[in-house]
């Protein structure tokens, strides 16, 4: 369980981070999404006590993470998943780590094993792939066991069987009752097993809620192919429902599939197809975030 | 190549490789091992000052891995034994007199000549040992790890004495051995330990001296130039314009006086001015003090990289 409260953070004349209030439930995967320069970047790194707030408090299990003891084995994080020197080997990475936080060796054999490294793990990182980098990376996070998961576009350079490893792992990982945040602009991916969405633009948060939320958020339309459009554009329209006509198809919004197919079959119109297209989460997102989609550019 | 991607086996259950004695108690009260579940209440201990002054040794044992691991430092100290070498036996077959003191070189004379490069180099090991975290952006692993950052600090600092004392003894071992494997005479032995000692004091300063600089310049290249102008152009231009009574407290005129070295910008001022060996040690631990102790200002007031 994560609780941010208030969370500010100003550069110089732009704030980067604008009074972001949000919580992350254990046991759920929350996906953490916006624009570039959204402030995703700057979030993630406050909570780990990277960057300092300028207000407001990142908390796990109500403590801050810079005065937890041994903060690596209640959080788990990758920021930066080349964060590594090129010249250390993957295992020897991982023992600096462990040696920190107090974590025995054989735990760095065991994370190497986990993210399939070990065949990899007397080879220099300068050598690795992005997506042995990732892996590399994540059993750094993993090392100290912890139960919350921050993760910085993870699947960034992973190949299709890393990336359904890696879902997979992440959402086993919530299942055990771990609490997993993980910022993608890979919309499609996160709607696959995140369970909740926590949406920001331009430094301010715009929704914390479950994905059918977000979902729910866009409309609905019906498709129809009809011989006789202007006919039954008229009648719907006396029905209230919004319409646009385009050749032989005809669109429909604020109704469903039932009622548009209903009046056509009332009017005796002969329909040749009718479809519900809902609109996909990363439309709704692109909405969400539109109005402040200056800062993409930033 | 690649296995294929076994499942993740944490179980963030199980903590019977977790070390410390605060949660080590913790544990031993709380019955979770059976329990698919996480438990994280057991898992919560916020930080106190003593964890953090025990946490010291932990970033030591980081940061000798660290440093163990990197094929750049293997080769530094490949470089210090090799620099002795060279030095002492160019000295027994060509120079053979000594061009300040007219003297002819002994081993007990000329064992420390090849200790002012080894003390450039330390200054590199302790800089690279903070910047080449800055590069990689490896630090932030320790700041996350470690949020008391002086404790990271420490055991940088701690670490990059312990090798520069290291690169300082075996300079000296492998200048003196090849004196004598060139056939120099041993010469009077007696002073051998005091210069020895104020030698090995000035290499071990030296590498927390480049921590310090790599933690306020924070650029590997950067803080390296910035201290190799510093060290042959600077301070010999400042040397040949200050009174003599001022630039005896440049650092690496401390340095030079810490070794006994006289160099050919030296004239009679300059060394009526000289200072003790006991005061050029102080004046240049000082001047190491200021540097860490501004880089961990810094390192406190700047978000990290």
């Amino acid at each position: 369980m994560i609780t941010v409260s208030h969370l500010t953070k100003r550069y110089g004349d732009r704030l980067a981070v604008s009074d972001m209030t949000f919580d992350v439930a254990a046991g759920r995967v929350t996906g953490f999404v916006g624009p570039n320069g959204a402030g995703k970047s700057t979030t993630m790194r406050m909570m780990v006590g990277l960057t300092r707030p300028d207000q407001g408090d990142v908390r796990y299990h109500g403590v801050s993470y810079t005065q937890l003891h041994h903060p690596t084995r209640v959080v788990g994080s990758v920021l930066d998943a080349s964060a590594m020197h090129p010249g250390r080997t993957a295992r020897e990475h991982l023992r600096a780590m462990a040696a920190l936080s107090r974590i025995s060796t054989e735990r760095v054999d065991e994370v190497l094993h986990e993210v399939g490294l070990d065949t990899a793990a007397d080879q220099r990182a300068g050598g690795f792939s992005l997506g042995m980098k990732q892996r590399l990376a994540l059993a750094g996070a993993l090392l100290g066991r912890p139960d919350v998961l921050l993760l910085d576009e993870p699947s960034n350079g992973l190949d299709p069987d890393g990336i359904r490893w890696l879902r997979t792992s992440l959402s086993e990982f919530a299942a055990r009752g771990g609490t997993v945040f993980v910022s993608s602009h890979l919309i499609g991916e996160l709607e696959m097993f995140a369970d909740d969405l926590v949406v920001v633009g331009g430094g301010k948060l715009l929704a914390a809620e479950p994905v059918s939320t977000t979902l729910a958020r866009g409309e609905t339309k019906v498709v129809v192919r009809t011989a006789d459009t202007a006919e039954l554009a008229r009648l719907l329209d006396r029905h209230g429902v919004g319409v646009t006509v385009e050749g032989d198809r005809l669109t429909a919004t604020g109704t469903n599939l039932a009622a548009v197919s209903q009046v056509a079959f009332d009017e005796r119109i002969q329909v040749i197809e009718i479809t519900e297209a809902s609109r996909s989460l990363e439309e709704i997102l692109l909405d969400m975030t539109g109005a402040t989609a200056e800062f993409a550019a930033a | 190549m690649l296995r294929p991607f076994p499942k993740f086996t944490t179980d963030f259950t199980a903590h019977s490789d977790l070390k410390g004695p605060t949660m080590n108690t913790l544990f031993a009260t709380t019955t979770i091992l059976d329990n698919s579940t996480v438990q994280p209440a057991a898992r919560i201990v916020t930080r106190t000052r003593q964890h953090d002054m025990g946490a010291v040794t932990a970033s030591i044992r980081s940061e000798w891995i660290k440093v163990r691991s990197l094929r750049s430092n293997r080769a530094i100290f490949g470089l210090t034994v090799v620099a002795g070498v060279v030095m002492s036996w160019v000295l027994a077959t060509f120079v053979k007199t000594d061009p300040y003191e007219h003297k002819a070189f002994t081993v007990a004379n000329s064992f420390m000549a090849a200790t002012w490069l080894t003390t450039v180099l330390a200054v590199i090991v302790g800089i690279l040992m903070y910047t080449s975290e800055v590069q990689h952006g490896t630090i932030s692993h320790a700041l996350a790890a470690q949020p008391a950052r002086w404790v990271n600090v420490a055991g940088k600092a701690t670490v990059a004495a312990g090798v520069g004392l290291a690169m300082g003894a075996i300079g000296i071992v492998a200048t003196f051995l090849s004196g004598l494997a060139s056939g120099m005479p041993l010469g009077e032995t007696s002073t051998m330990p005091a210069v020895a000692g104020w030698g090995l004091a000035l290499t071990t300063m030296a590498a927390v001296l480049g921590v310090g600089v790599g933690m306020i310049v924070r650029h590997s290249s950067a803080a390296v130039s910035t201290a190799l102008v510093w060290t042959f152009v600077l301070e010999n231009l400042i040397r040949n314009m200050a009174p003599a009574n001022m630039s005896r407290l440049l650092p690496f005129s401390a340095a030079n006086g810490m070794l006994g070295i006289r160099s050919a910008g030296d004239t009679t001022k300059t060394l009526a001015a000289a200072l003790s060996s006991t005061q050029d040690a102080l004046l240049f631990g000082g001047y190491m003090l200021v540097a860490v102790l501004v880089g961990t200002a810094l390192l406190y007031r700047r978000d990290a990289e």
